[in-house]
């Protein structure tokens, strides 16, 4: 504000200065003939002080603008991160990611745009009313004519921004549109070339890219017109003031270096005033932002779903006990009375038709989601998930694997051994310090899989959640991970989300969902002989393999040793 | 400054930019024309300030005469003046706006027609935002430039030399002084300036690593809470949001002082022209009004520097995007078109691979033998024959797939569409007459019928409808929703990994190729719909060539003919019944197949 406050009281005092030396050194040195050396040198000096005086408000309140809103903008983004980290995951299966981060990069840089130019409009306004008083001191008929151009200024300013961002706004728009369909058109670059489309896309993206232009030409019409007529207005006016001002020397009112330090006070403002202007008409999209930036601080917690979860007791790992679930504002159930008891040290597979509801149980064990009734008990210890979609976050695979956990090399190496990840890990550019994340380097979905595994055994669980996890690796590996952890991990209580006959056979107990319900429960051998449409399902999955011609027999037996009678 | 060799790339650039952009340089002598009539306005007013100070009011200290009628003609002039500068200056501005947005425009289709043409060895997954980035952000950066600093070349430039030649004719030895003094500044402000722009580029990619965290927080947000990681995220995400406060308030500072730099100068200006001019004094031609105006005329003449640094720091982006621009564009089509195309053969052809070579074209030009995806193969595929093609990963099974669609062509050897050099084929007929089904087929975020009907757009719902019966799968299209008016999300997102390779089934069948190239999918696929898509692609294959990457040995087995590939050579070729006991590579993939998915 100080900076702002000289700023102001400069610009006025420069033209002060200028006029002072028109009227005590120019003018007399022409008119008169002569003027002291003392007079130019205090005159110069005027001046030059004013002028530094100026730009040393201008740096200052610039520094400091600039201080205070990025602090501001700091602690907003915190604020808003904060926020998401203890928001419990059914509130971000609620949100889209791409918002939630808009929020936090955008929507605060929006809110904290308006605060640069703040001071400097305050100071501006401050200036206009220093400056109005001297112009209207000065001389009242010259003043009140200069000063009554200074809201039309403003106001054709404000009315010219809001009716330009309209057009950039909409070619904004556009362009986002534009972008998204220039990536989806490369993704298909594949399929474009298949079907000879080529010009075809071309057209089609030409057709969208014109909406940009077409919403920019319309600006630059607007903006043509305003432009010069915010030239134009403040130069007529000058204009008007030199005729208005001759006259007044005429009657003796003013004199000649009054009239030129009223001409530069007023081609002072003119710069600034639009400044105003832009930054006023700022105020609606800062204001928009902020207000999103509300919404998501104020939205309130969900319950923790973990708080809700008991201990068991005794060689029971887990127990539910008519768990139901629905999703908010979706009207079916997901889950309907689950009940079920799972023993420690056992392995357990979710098996069921897509959509049947088994993931949401691994995340209603994994205490992601609150059960809409009944309760959910798990043994007291370290529990783990991994999911369908391995994580890794940008930092090394030592740091992926350790996350929050002091893990010394050996238990990393051993962890990621057990999720045969060893192998590729050590052949990466550094070991275990390689990068990985969006920045590091690129690893197939199969290697992000078995590291986010390793990160998941590291922690020796009690129990172990994995969704559907094992099947971005290949058949090979899948069955050496599951064996691994049969034979290293042996008191760890695996529950799995499973597609492939190979791993269900790998399960002591299967648990058979269809449509949000356990309808079985018991060794794979035993429902596929009890439960039809367990056995419809799973003889479904091997379609593929039956319909070989002439190996039914020769290699049934001999490829399925331990599970006689599956046909 | 910019080194000779840089600067000669730089004037290069541009001058091809204009080639490449016609529409920019046609009437840009009349817009410069209008722009320095508008920039001309600017210097009416110290003018008429001084001419009428120094002419129309005249006096001492005792007695001042002022002439009223000329006073009012140099304003009525003035006005005029103004007004016509007006009405230039917004001709220039909407000429220029309007033929800069019509060049990016047509500059914006000529990449994407371009880059739809490259070799698809040039399209893969980590330059394809590079490529987006050249037809979105690298023309936005010519769009911004156009929009302030191609507008700030022309009337700011106009209006320095405008006023510098006021300034001269009033008197040289002044001008001389402001625009000695100018040279300074402009050096001292570029120092700033780039300084400045070293700053905004770190706070741009200190900003890039904020949304990099705040991406990572969010979408990992269930592994994090898992894993009970909250403290440790949120401590990277400060340490990331402080990052960025901190260097974008240190571009601030520095940029706080770039624009009062011009101030000082201006003022150190004023004050040696107003000694000077006092000491130089009426006996060397000078007059109180010339004097006051050029006071005015100096201001003029150094606003614009600081906004000239700026500008000539948004002209460098603006060339280094064009030139990105033109790097794309200067990339070869592949694979090139013919010269004189030749007709395949009406019905069915034959296919030959004739000693067939290929390595992916690496950038620097000496490719090593590792290099090679495919090597001397040679087959001979009868017309209507179902072949699968086998091996394992990096075998050269999918390369030779796409050789034979000619999505690449080969470094050696030569492939014939029924006697027909396939380079001699019109693009047009052979992808009507051959058709690609990719292992992830890509899908729009549009409707199912919307995106059979890629494969040919004059395709009607009734004969969709036809396809649909065909190949069997009504009951699956009748499940959807909306039927075929169910949108099918971000690249079919809402569909599960089959569904969509039926949708991409129903393509290809619209499409009604004589020839059928199958990549085939490696997920894994539900029960359900695994059943209906090998039902689907049989009926679709039934009297066609179809050639099918497999990865699943029972497509292999089901086939006519199954060529073994490994290390880039066709090793075994025959029927699954024969190969499965030759005991060679198909028996040993098929053995380590077969325990992989029994129970």
């Amino acid at each position: 504000m100080s900076g702002a406050f000289l700023f102001g009281v400069c610009t006025v005092a420069s033209s002060v200065a200028v006029q002072w030396v028109i009227d005590r050194v120019v003018v007399p040195r022409f008119e008169v003939g002569d003027v002291a050396t003392s007079t130019i040198v205090a005159g110069c000096a005027l001046i030059i002080g004013i002028g530094i005086l100026r730009a040393t408000g201008v740096v200052i309140r610039r520094s400091f603008a600039g201080m205070t809103q990025w602090r501001i903008a700091e602690s907003l983004t915190n604020e808003v991160t904060e926020r998401y980290i203890e928001q419990p995951a059914s509130w971000h299966r609620r949100q889209s990611e791409g918002q939630l981060v808009a929020r936090a990069g955008v929507d605060v840089d929006t809110t904290v745009g308006v605060m640069a130019p703040i001071p400097f409009a305050l100071g501006t306004i401050l200036m206009v009313v220093v400056a109005a008083i001297w112009l209207i001191a000065t001389d009242v008929v010259m003043g009140v004519a200069a000063v009554a151009v200074f809201p039309v200024l403003m106001v054709a300013n404000v009315m010219y921004q809001h009716r330009v961002d309209r057009h950039f706004d909409d070619a904004q728009q556009a362009l986002g549109t534009f972008a998204g369909a220039v990536h989806e058109s490369f993704e298909a670059v594949q399929l474009v070339k298949a079907y000879g489309a080529g010009q075809r896309e071309t057209e089609r993206l030409s057709h969208l890219a014109g909406v940009i232009r077409d919403a920019r030409v319309r600006a630059v019409h607007l903006r043509g017109t305003f432009e010069s007529l915010l030239e134009m207005i403040p130069s007529l006016t000058n204009i008007g003031l030199v005729v208005l001002g001759a006259s007044r020397v005429q009657s003796g009112n003013v004199t000649i270096g009054e009239l030129s330090g009223f001409i530069y006070m007023f081609t002072l403002l003119v710069f600034p005033l639009r400044l105003v202007g832009y930054a006023l008409s700022e105020l609606p999209h800062s204001y928009a932002g902020y207000a999103r930036l509300r919404e998501t601080l104020d939205d309130p917690f969900d319950p923790d779903p973990v708080a809700a979860i008991g201990t068991t007791t005794g060689d029971v790992a887990v127990r539910v006990a008519h768990v139901s679930f629905a999703h908010t504002g979706e009207p079916g159930p997901v889950v309907i009375d689950a009940s079920v008891e799972i023993l420690t040290g056992s392995v357990t597979a979710f098996v069921g038709p897509t959509g049947s509801g088994k993931s949401t149980l691994i995340d209603l064990l994994a205490g992601l989601l609150k059960p809409t009734a009944g309760s959910i008990d798990l043994v007291d210890g370290q529990r783990t998930v991994v999911f369908q979609e391995a994580f890794l976050f940008g930092g090394s695979v030592r740091d992926n694997v350790r996350v929050s956990e002091h893990l010394d090399d050996a238990q990393v190496w051993e962890a990621l051994r057990l999720a045969c990840a060893a192998d590729f890990v050590s052949e990466l550019p550094d070991a275990l310090d390689t990068l990985v994340g969006e920045r590091g380097v690129t690893l197939s979905g199969g290697q992000r899989q078995r590291i986010a595994l390793a990160r998941a055994l590291a922690r020796r669980p009690d129990l172990l959640l994995l969704d559907d996890t094992t099947s971005a690796l290949d058949p090979a590996t899948e069955l050496a991970v599951l064996a691994n952890l049969r034979s290293s991990l042996t008191k760890t209580t695996v529950v799995m989300v499973a597609s492939r006959p190979s791993t269900i056979a790998l399960a002591d107990d299967v648990l058979f969902v269809e449509q949000g319900r356990i309808v079985a429960h018991g060794p794979h051998e035993q429902l596929m002989s009890e439960v039809d449409a367990y056995r419809h399902l799973v003889e479904a999955f091997e379609t593929d393999r039956s319909r070989l011609p002439g190996t039914g027999d020769e290699f049934g037996s001999a490829t399925r040793p331990n599970l006689g009678g599956v046909s | 400054m910019t080194e000779p060799m840089g600067r000669f790339s730089a004037t290069s650039t541009i001058s091809r930019g204009l080639e490449e952009a016609p529409v920019l340089r046609q009437g840009l002598g009349l817009t410069w024309l209008l722009a320095a009539c508008g920039a001309g306005g600017r210097v009416v007013v110290p003018i008429v300030v001084q001419q009428a100070i120094d002419r129309g009011i005249v006096g001492s200290d005792d007695s001042i005469d002022v002439h009223m009628r000329f006073v009012v003609w140099c304003a009525l002039i003035g006005v005029a003046a103004q007004l016509a500068a007006a009405v230039c200056q917004r001709a220039a501005i909407v000429r220029l706006g309007t033929r800069s947005e019509q060049a990016l425009n047509d500059l914006r289709a000529r990449l994407i027609g371009h880059i739809h043409r490259i070799s698809l060895a040039d399209h893969n997954e980590e330059r394809r935002g590079a490529l987006v980035a050249r037809v979105t952000s690298d023309i936005e950066t010519l769009a911004d430039f156009f929009r302030w600093g191609g507008l700030a070349w022309l009337i700011d430039g106009t209006l320095m030399i405008i006023v510098a030649a006021v300034m001269l004719a009033y008197n040289w030895l002044l001008a001389l002084i402001a625009i000695g003094i100018s040279i300074p500044l402009f050096f001292v402000l570029r120092v700033v300036q780039r300084y400045l722009v070293a700053a905004y580029d770190r706070s741009r990619e200190r900003n890039g690593n904020m949304l990099a965290t705040v991406t990572e927080l969010v979408s990992g947000a269930e592994t994090i809470r898992a894993y009970d990681a909250g403290d440790m995220f949120a401590g990277r995400t400060q340490l990331a949001v402080k990052g960025r406060a901190d260097s974008q308030i240190h571009a601030n500072i520095i940029g706080a002082f770039l624009f009062p730099l011009g101030e000082v100068f201006s003022v150190v200006t004023i004050a040696t022209i107003v000694t000077v001019g006092v000491a130089i004094g009426p006996t060397g031609g000078l007059t109180a009004g010339a004097l006051v105006g050029f006071i005015f005329l100096t201001y003029r003449f150094l606003e614009p520097i600081a906004e000239f640094t700026e500008v000539l720091d948004q002209t460098q982006t603006a060339v280094a995007g064009l030139r990105r621009v033109l790097t794309v564009l200067d990339i070869p089509v592949g694979p090139p078109p013919p010269e004189t195309p030749r007709p395949l053969p009406p019905g069915r052809f034959d296919i030959d691979i004739d000693d067939v070579t290929f390595s992916y074209r690496s950038r620097s030009d000496s490719s090593t033998s590792d290099d090679i995806v495919l090597d001397r193969v040679s087959v001979h595929i009868p017309a209507g024959q179902q072949v699968a093609m086998v091996g394992a990963t990096g075998s050269g099974k999918t390369t030779l797939g796409r050789l034979i669609a000619r999505l690449a062509d080969p470094i050696a050897g030569d492939i014939r569409l029924g006697g027909v050099p396939l380079v001699l084929v019109d693009d047009a007929e052979l992808r009507h007459r051959l058709v690609v089904v990719a292992q992830e087929p890509f899908l729009f975020d549009d409707t199912v019928l919307a995106n059979i009907q890629f494969a040919r757009p004059g395709a009607t719902r009734a004969e969709v409808d036809r396809i649909i019966d065909e190949i069997e799968v009504r009951d699956w299209i009748d499940s959807l929703p909306d039927g075929l008016d169910t949108r099918v999300g971000e690249r079919g997102d809402s569909l599960s990994a089959g569904e969509r390779q039926l949708v991409a089934l129903l393509r290809a069948g619209v499409a009604d190729p004589d020839v059928l190239v199958l990549d085939e999918a490696t997920s894994s696929v539900d029960a359900l719909t695994e059943v209906r898509t090998s039902r689907a692609l049989a009926k679709l294959a039934a009297g066609r060539t179809t050639i099918a990457i497999a990865h699943r040995l029972s497509t292999a087995a089901r086939a006519d003919r199954v060529l073994v590939l490994e290390g880039g050579r066709l090793v075994e070729d025959g029927h699954h019944d024969d190969l499965v006991q030759a005991g060679g590579t198909y028996q040993r993939l098929f053995d380590a197949w077969l325990s992989a998915t029994s129970t």
